[in-house]
This record gives C-alpha cells, sequence and structure tokens, in this order.
C-alpha cells in the first residue's frame, strides 16, 4: 500500500480545528499507523449506515490537542472521525 | 550386399519409430484427463469421468509450470533440462504454461519448490488433479479461464500453500450444472460493472413485457430500469464506481469456460445488479430497503429472481429492513447475507441482517485456503449458518480488470452462487426447501465446530446431487 497523501492529514487537521474551535496550530504533529479496517466504513459506521464487508486497506490518524487524542480514519478515498463526543462522522 | 543392408536398417528405423510413437501415444492419452488444453466455446466446458489408473504412469512425478512471458521457449528448454526435467506437454491456451515431467525421481512438493525459486517461474504447482481423479471423484468440469488457477475456492489443489480439497467442489458440481439464464441473482451491492468483458454475457436486461419500474415514491415517474436500479441516484443505471458489487457479482456468474479471467460459481445465470451503497462502499439502511423493495417488484412483476446476495451489513438493528427481508421470503427469495468482519461473536453481538432469524436469511462466515476460519470472521454458533471461501479471492474489478479482495464479503457469493446452481435445475423448490438444501450441503470442518450451526463449509456438488 502506498504511503498517505499528506492533504489527508492536512484536512483532518482542518476538520479538528473547526470542530474544536482551536487553532491548527494547538493541534500536535499527530501519529499515523498503516492498517486494515475490516468493512468499508473503517470500522466508524455513521447512525442508519450499511456497508461492504470487505477488508479495507488504510490509515489511523491520531491527533492530540490540549491532552485529547482524537481518530481519524482513512483511505484514499474517504475520511472519518471516530467517536467525537459519542458518534462517527464521513469528512 | 549393400541394398539388404539398407533395407535392414529402414525396418529397424521404422520400428524405433513406432515404438517410440506408441509410447508417446500412451503417454497423451495419460494426460489428457488432467487437463483441458484445448478451447472451448462459453458453456460447454469438458466433462470427464474418473479415468482411473490402469494405464498411468504414475512413477514420475508432473507438475503444471507457467514461465514468465519474457521467457523463451529455448531459456525453458535450458531449464528444464537443468534440473533432469523434460516439457511433457504445452498448454497452448495459456501462454509459457507446460506440463513438467521429473526424471530424476524427485516428488511433486521438490520439483515444485525447485520450479518456485526460479525468477523466470510465474506459479509452479503439483498437477494434482490426477489425485483428485484417483480418490473417485468421477465426472468433474475444468475450466479453462485464464486465472482460474487462482481460484482456490472453486479448485483448492494445495496452490500457494492451501489445502488440496479446501473448496465448494465447483468442478465436480459443474458435471451436473453450469446455471441457468433463466435463474436471477440481485447483486444488491454497490452495483455491476455490467460491461464488463467477464459478466456482460450473464447481466440481466429488463425482457420488453416487464414493464418498466415504478414505484410510488419516485419523484420522476417510471424508471427505465434496463439492467437494474441505482437507489442512491434514483435512475436505472447501476454502474459501480467502487469495485465491491462488481467483484461479488464475478463470484457469483462470471462467464465461465470462456477463457477471460474467472470462472464464477455459475457459468451461466443473469445477475441483478442494484447499486444502494456509494463509491466509498456505504449506503443508508433506507436505500437497502428501497432496493429490495424493487427485488419484490420485479418478482410479482414476472422476473424469475430468486437470490438476494447481500455482502454488506452493520450492527443497526432495523425492524424495517427485516420486514422487507421477511417479506421478500414470502414471495420466494432467498437472502444470503455476510456474516462480519469484526472477528466477534454474533450470537453475543448480532450482525444485520445476517442475524435476522429469518427462515429466508443464511449468515455466511469466510474461511481461509487452509479451511481456517479467517482472523477477520464473525462467527456463531447459532447465528451465522455455514461457511465459505473469503480470504485470497480473486474477481472482476473496475477498469475491467481482476483483483483479490478478503471479507466475508467474499464468503457470501459463493453461497449465493450455489443456491443459483440449484435453481437452474430445480426452479420449482420452494425458499424453505433451499434453504435446506444449502445447509445439509457441507463438508464438515474441524474448525468450524461450535463457531458456525452446520459445521461445515458450503459444498456446490453436494448441492446440486440428488435434485
Amino acid at each position: 500500500m502506498s504511503s498517505i497523501d499528506p492533504a489527508i492529514i492536512i484536512k483532518a487537521r482542518s476538520d479538528l480545528a473547526q470542530r474544536l474551535g482551536v487553532d491548527e496550530s494547538e493541534i500536535g504533529e499527530g501519529q499515523v499507523e498503516q492498517t486494515d479496517f475490516p468493512d468499508a466504513s473503517l470500522g466508524a459506521p455513521l447512525e442508519d449506515e450499511m456497508s461492504a464487508q470487505m477488508i479495507t486497506p488504510g490509515w489511523r490518524i491520531r491527533l492530540k490537542v490540549r491532552g485529547e487524542t482524537y481518530e481519524y480514519r482513512a483511505t484514499a478515498r474517504q475520511l472519518r472521525l471516530v467517536n467525537f463526543k459519542g458518534r462517527n462522522y464521513r469528512v | 550386399m549393400s541394398r539388404n543392408l539398407w533395407l535392414n536398417l529402414s525396418i529397424a528405423l521404422a520400428l524405433i519409430l513406432i515404438a517410440a510413437f506408441a509410447g508417446r501415444l500412451h503417454k497423451w492419452n495419460w494426460h489428457r484427463p488432467s487437463l483441458q488444453t484445448s478451447p472451448s466455446s462459453r458453456g460447454s466446458g469438458q466433462t470427464e469421468t474418473d479415468p482411473g489408473s490402469d494405464e498411468s504412469d504414475s512413477s514420475k512425478t508432473e507438475i503444471l509450470v507457467r514461465f514468465r512471458s519474457n521467457v523463451s521457449r529455448d531459456a525453458i528448454e535450458n531449464i528444464t533440462s537443468r534440473l533432469n526435467d523434460e516439457v511433457e506437454d504445452r498448454i497452448e491456451a495459456v501462454d509459457g504454461l507446460d506440463v513438467i515431467e521429473d526424471e530424476d525421481n524427485r516428488s511433486a512438493d521438490e520439483v515444485v519448490a525447485q520450479y518456485r525459486a526460479l525468477s523466470e517461474v510465474e506459479y509452479a504447482e503439483a498437477n494434482s488433479e490426477i489425485k483428485l481423479d484417483h480418490e473417485g471423484a468421477g465426472k468433474h468440469v475444468h475450466a479453462n479461464d485464464e486465472l482460474f488457477y487462482k481460484q482456490w475456492g472453486l479448485f483448492n489443489h494445495g496452490q500457494d500453500g492451501g489445502k488440496s480439497g479446501a473448496d465448494i467442489s465447483a468442478m465436480q458440481a459443474w458435471a451436473v450444472t453450469k446455471g441457468s439464464d433463466q435463474v436471477v441473482v440481485a447483486v444488491l451491492d454497490s452495483g455491476v460493472d455490467y460491461t464488463h468483458p467477464d459478466l456482460a454475457g450473464n447481466i440481466w436486461t429488463r425482457p420488453e413485457v416487464i414493464k418498466q419500474y415504478e414505484d410510488e415514491d419516485l419523484t420522476e415517474g417510471a424508471i427505465d430500469d434496463v439492467h437494474g436500479f441505482n437507489v442512491v441516484e434514483d435512475n436505472g443505471d447501476p454502474m459501480d464506481d467502487n469495485g465491491h458489487g462488481t467483484h461479488c457479482a464475478g463470484i457469483i456468474g462470471a462467464e465461465g469456460g470462456n477463457e477471460v479471467g474467472i470462472a464464477g460459481v455459475n457459468w451461466i445465470v443473469k445477475i441483478m445488479p442494484l447499486r444502494f451503497m456509494d463509491s466509498d462502499g456505504a449506503g443508508t439502511t433506507k436505500d437497502a430497503i428501497e432496493a429490495i423493495n424493487y427485488v419484490i417488484n420485479r418478482k410479482r412483476a414476472g422476473v424469475n429472481v430468486r437470490v438476494i446476495s447481500a455482502s454488506w451489513g452493520s450492527t443497526i438493528n432495523s425492524h424495517a429492513l427485516e420486514d422487507v427481508i421477511r417479506k421478500a421470503g414470502q414471495e420466494g427469495i432467498l437472502f444470503v447475507a455476510a456474516a462480519g468482519n469484526d472477528h466477534s461473536d454474533n450470537d453475543a453481538k448480532p450482525h444485520y441482517p445476517a442475524s435476522y432469524g429469518l427462515n429466508n436469511v443464511i449468515s455466511v462466515a469466510a474461511l481461509d485456503r487452509n479451511d481456517e476460519l479467517t482472523s477477520f470472521s464473525n462467527w456463531g454458533a447459532t447465528s451465522v449458518d455455514i461457511a465459505a471461501p473469503g480470504q485470497q479471492i480473486v474477481s472482476t474489478w473496475l477498469n475491467h480488470g481482476f483483483e483479490e479482495r478478503q471479507g466475508t464479503s467474499m464468503a457470501t457469493p459463493f453461497v449465493a452462487g450455489v443456491a443459483a446452481l440449484i435453481l437452474s435445475t430445480n426452479t420449482a423448490i420452494s425458499i424453505d426447501d433451499l434453504r435446506t438444501r444449502l445447509l445439509n450441503s457441507v463438508d464438515a470442518v474441524p474448525s468450524l465446530k461450535g463457531k458456525v450451526a452446520t459445521g461445515g463449509r458450503i459444498n456446490a456438488a453436494k448441492a446440486v446431487a440428488s435434485q
């Protein structure tokens, strides 16, 4: 699998800054880990969402802000925020 | 004197040639049952009976080797000669594929290992089809499709480190039926690339006598559902832009025996493409319900759609989804669903729609090429019914390609495909009987004991036997 497109990380940082109402400079560098997700929703389905049950290679992105860690999951085609205030989001 | 000498020499030479040719014929007769070397037209695979072993020169090891496309015939001859082997036969239908005979008493595993170690070799595998015959498998049909050698789920002879026999016994089933264009299987998914060269001939087209699809909540009137339905965009174009649906469709019904790509469980069938998941492979429960509603509508309109293949799901328990699947059952439609990939117990944590306890639902777990439950597959001693191949499964993909994928998504269409094979020979079978026949047609697999209700892997040959 190819390495992650930096644009995906930029998109995740921007999304998180917006949701938290913080400046992007407050978000730490973050960790990126390549992994296989169990399905096309990257193991992070939205409410009322069904997904293809095919193993999906992608990346887990962890971003840290003010001591809290937030998790995004990505493929080349999609980005999801996991369990943010109890819900998953497609970004 | 000179005249007598030439006469004697000529007779001797003629006798040598006759003896050599007779020996060659003997070998050719022995090889013919093990491989289909001649092209065949679609749906006309070579049916063979157990050739027996009376005339076989079983003392010599044979293997199948495919050399890379840039390796010349001279180079192949040099390699075989260096390894004390001989090119016994060339398989003209596949470039670079040769039958190699060992001349220095090595085992098949040893000879295979020798060739696999060479950079000039794409793959090497034991010629274990002979072994299959000797096991008394009886009639079976070979597929000449280019990637058939990778389709361990249909024919596992130990390739790539797999376990011989850990497959669905497709070749034996094909001796009974290769499917029927009168059987329609709905692939409820991300759509299907209905132009794929290995699928196009098996895509359902709405007959003129069947009216266009009309539904009360459609805002733009009737939909010209030429090949199926796109719920996401409310139109009649279920083209796949994800790949998942195309992959599942190929497992069920890629055209077999056409020398192209792969063989489906059904060589002949009609795939009805439905698109309710988007390019990311996700969709809403509501759209899934609308797609099932479409299938029921088409069934009522006269389309012989008897199976829905559903390689998707979540842990969401929707009563509305359950209701429409129940309704499909009442209309004579089997619903085959993926057990899920969370490596968890569905008895404790249900995965829907597979976990709906309906009499038309079959929940499918995934096996690897060694008959082990895959590391990702869900299981359930009471809520998961059956298992099928689900890892490293090659099938049709976007851009007219072929790719390997894994998941209970891939296991599900194997079972849906076998259901279609049964229906090809028994069109009137009830849903209860169809489901029972499928669940009774398994090979017991130790790794599934206590994990899956039937404890077994689907066996297509058993399913179509004794109709």
